[in-house]
């Protein structure tokens, strides 16, 4: 634990910015190496106020990149720290090349990502695209939907990619401005409660372990590549035991539970909508209203995007009758990644819903209750009529001519 | 760990490809130790043999070495072999024949130069050229 | 829940005054949330921030709001931003101006009408003669209190003491009395 600990309320008023650097001071972390961009930059600013003023007894590196942040980070994991950083959208896809190294190294780490649209044009808000620039980068990432989530599942981060069974770089994803930029209440753990549940660092293979002198990042040819990349898939497929162990043990601290997939009212839905980051929250209000008109609506949501929890979001969708998959992202010339996952997930079960594609919010675009009531109301349409209304794919709160692709 | 990696699948394989240098822990400097008294593991590249990747390799004259080290210091493979600080020939398995230690050494003339591969030494020491006058 | 729209200039402290209010108001035991829209966010651009209030756990991630109260942080501003937009039957006002409310209300034709809705104290000049600086948001809490009713002078002075714990005394004073000032002038 730091020396010097910060005193809590029961009940703080953050920010999911803020949320996310309290629970990485609290985690006592050896090395924070780290470029700012909006809007994660208070994350590493708040942290650097924090080591400022003797919170922190470890290192913060301010670097020239984010290819450097990432790279200070993978160093220092293989010297045999712990390290954690944060970045968004284009300081993301920067980093990249660098996140591949630290999950083929097997270097556990945390990597807040506040989601942010990637270029062109510019733009500072919140959508997914940054999120699904790392679907194949082999870092367990978890999806969180509000500040208290960010703050929760940034505890539980370290804790997971940590195990011996695991060894693998975590991402907390959050959206941007809509959970970053939003102050709202936080129920903390003091710090002591916190630092003993994440635990203590354990070095593996460690490069300042002078009895094992260590060569990592090595390269190896079609004679071992092959091996390697098998082992780390493994591990990361695998690590859904280690994720519902820390999940439970963190409910029983916090009385707070968190599952593989989050649903609201999904028991008796007729149709569903399922949705990454804070839309998840908002779409329970809309469900409600629905309720109010009779409408058997519900709302599944993705927490761990990988490992991908592909038997728990299939079980959930059993019983519907249409589904529309909703990605934040522009979907560069196909279905959205969520549509890819989900009906991938249901092809081998006996479930046949209605499977459509919506593609909203880019840019930040605001989500309203109003348009989510809208999409449920069309989805209650196409099940009624027991077909999709003329497309699989199309586009929600976009001005100008409707835009709808992969005509059925 | 006394299977060899080449028998070994990819449960068995360490997580990361992290490879170590010895075959178990340490408890000595391996500084201070002779490389030929420490206690390499499989994969380390003590046991690559890239001799083979030579076109050109170097030879020495020792009488002409003055034992600068400095062909020591710029070999790029750690192939040049000394002992208190006196130049003792090369570790032909991992010399790759850059022509480095040609180069940097500033005997006139040269204390090693560069042969085709199927040069015998004794020929090769035959044909050094003559000390090179200033002009 | 109760929904507040902060109109200000950035650097003007709507958003410390935002998460400012929701500190208070989360150590009462409600849920609170504050949030902004930042466009290039360039010192003196408009801006807006808001404020949601409620007793169960706030779901709704939208920035669409129908606002309660709306606080107009600089005077420019209620002439120039669309300070009525998606307002309810309720809505109310509160408006810095060194102007009368009745010369406010003149000024403003999308005010004409619900004038019991609207409420006037002059923030600037109250922040100015108490902290010595124009940031307009404490002052504006103050009047908020008196408005909304939503928590005695005095104990949301103490709140706020709390809020401002970080700063010298002596601000922390000012402010008390800027809250004083504004939660009996607003008219
Ligand atoms: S550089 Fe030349 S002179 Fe110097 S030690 Fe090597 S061979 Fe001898
Ligand atoms: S030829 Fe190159 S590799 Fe070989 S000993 Fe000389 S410097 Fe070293």
């Amino acid at each position: 634990m730091n020396s010097k600990i910060m005193e809590l309320n029961k009940v703080e008023v953050w920010d999911g910015n803020m949320a996310a650097t309290q629970a990485m001071r609290q985690a006592d972390i050896d090395v924070v190496a780290a470029y700012p961009i909006t809007p994660s930059t208070p994350v590493v600013e708040n942290y650097a106020t924090f080591h400022a003023n003797g919170y922190i007894d470890g290192e913060f590196v301010m670097v020239e990149s984010e290819h450097a942040a990432m790279s200070g980070c993978v160093g220092a994991a293989a010297a045999g720290g712990r390290v954690a950083t944060a970045t968004s959208s284009q300081g993301l896809a920067l980093m990249v090349e660098v996140l591949y190294q630290a999950s083929g190294m097997r270097l556990p780490m945390v990597l807040n990502i506040v989601n942010r649209a990637l270029a062109s044009p510019l733009n500072v808000n919140g959508d997914h695209s940054d999120l699904y620039l790392t679907r194949d980068s082999g870092w367990i990432s978890l999806c969180t939907f509000s500040p208290q989530e960010v703050y929760d599942m940034n505890l539980c981060a370290f804790k997971i990619g940590e195990h011996m069974d695991v060894r693998l770089p975590v991402i907390v994803n959050q959206d941007g401005f809509l959970s970053s930029h939003t102050a709202q209440n936080i129920y903390p753990l003091q710090d002591k409660e916190a630092c003993d549940f994440v635990g203590e660092y354990k070095p593996l293979n460690a490069m300042l372990d002078f009895s094992r002198p260590v060569t990592h990042g090595v390269q190896t040819e079609e004679d071992w590549h092959f091996e390697h990349k098998a082992k780390q898939h493994d591990a990361l497929m695998n690590s859904t035991k280690v994720i519902a162990e820390v999940f439970a043990e963190f409910e029983k601290l916090s009385g707070r539970k968190y599952n593989f997939v989050e649903s609201y009212k999904m028991e008796d839905a007729e149709i569903a909508i399922v949705v990454l980051g804070t839309t998840y929250e908002s779409a329970q209000l809309a469900v409600d209203k629905m309720r109010e008109e009779g409408i058997k609506a519900g709302v599944v949501a993705i927490r761990v995007f990988r490992p991908f929890p592909l038997k728990e979001v299939s079980d959930m969708l059993q019983n519907v009758k249409a589904v529309a998959c909703m990605d934040r992202s522009a979907p560069g010339g196909s279905v959205g990644a969520l549509y890819n996952e989900i009906s991938g997930a249901l092809f081998n079960s006996p479930a046949r819903p209605l499977l459509s594609n919506i593609i909203y919010g880019l840019g930040g675009r605001d989500m309203t209750i109003g348009v989510l009531c809208d999409i449920y109301r069309d989805l209650d349409a196409e099940a009624k009529a027991g077909k999709l209304n003329g497309s699989i794919q199309r586009f929600v709160g976009v001005r100008g001519p409707e835009l709808k692709y992969y005509k059925v | 760990m006394s299977k060899s990696i080449h028998d070994m699948g990819w449960d068995e394989l360490v997580l990361g490809a992290a490879v170590h240098s010895f075959k178990e822990e340490i408890d000595y400097n391996p500084s201070q130790v002779l490389p030929e008294n420490r206690d390499y593991a499989e994969t380390n590249s003590k046991y690559k043999y890239v001799g083979d990747w030579r076109v050109f390799k170097p030879v020495w004259n020792t009488d002409l070495c003055i034992h600068c080290q400095f062909c020591w210091l710029y070999c790029p493979d750690t192939s040049i072999l000394s002992r208190e600080k006196k130049m003792i020939g090369f570790d032909y398995d991992h010399c790759k024949g850059c022509g480095i230690c040609q180069e940097v050494c500033p005997t006139n003339p040269k204390s090693i130069i560069m042969f085709t591969e199927q040069t015998e030494e004794e020929e090769a020491l035959n044909q050094w050229p003559e000390k090179k006058g200033s002009k | 829940m109760l929904e507040i729209r902060w109109h200000s200039r950035a650097g003007q402290g709507a958003v410390t005054g935002a998460k400012g209010l929701g500190s208070v108001v989360a150590e009462t035991g409600k849920e609170v949330q504050a949030f902004a829209f930042y466009g290039s966010a360039k010192r003196g651009a408009s801006m807006t921030a808001y404020n949601r209030i409620d007793d169960k756990k706030i779901l709704n991630h939208e920035k669409y709001m129908n606002p309660d109260y709306v606080f107009i942080l600089d005077p420019g501003l209620a002439y120039t931003d669309d300070i009525t937009a998606n307002a309810t039957d309720e809505t109310k006002y509160i408006i810095t101006s060194h102007l009368s409310k009745d010369e406010v209300i003149a000024k403003i034709p999308a005010l004409h009408g619900i004038e019991d809705r609207v409420f006037v104290l002059d923030c600037f000049t109250i922040a100015q003669e108490t902290i010595g600086r124009a940031i307009p948001n404490t002052p504006m809490l103050g009047a908020f209190m008196k408005v909304s009713g939503m928590f005695e002078l005095e104990y949301f002075q103490n709140a706020m003491k709390s809020v401002l714990s970080k700063l010298p005394q002596k601000i922390i004073d000012a402010n008390m009395v800027a809250i004083e000032r504004a939660y009996n002038e607003v008219h």
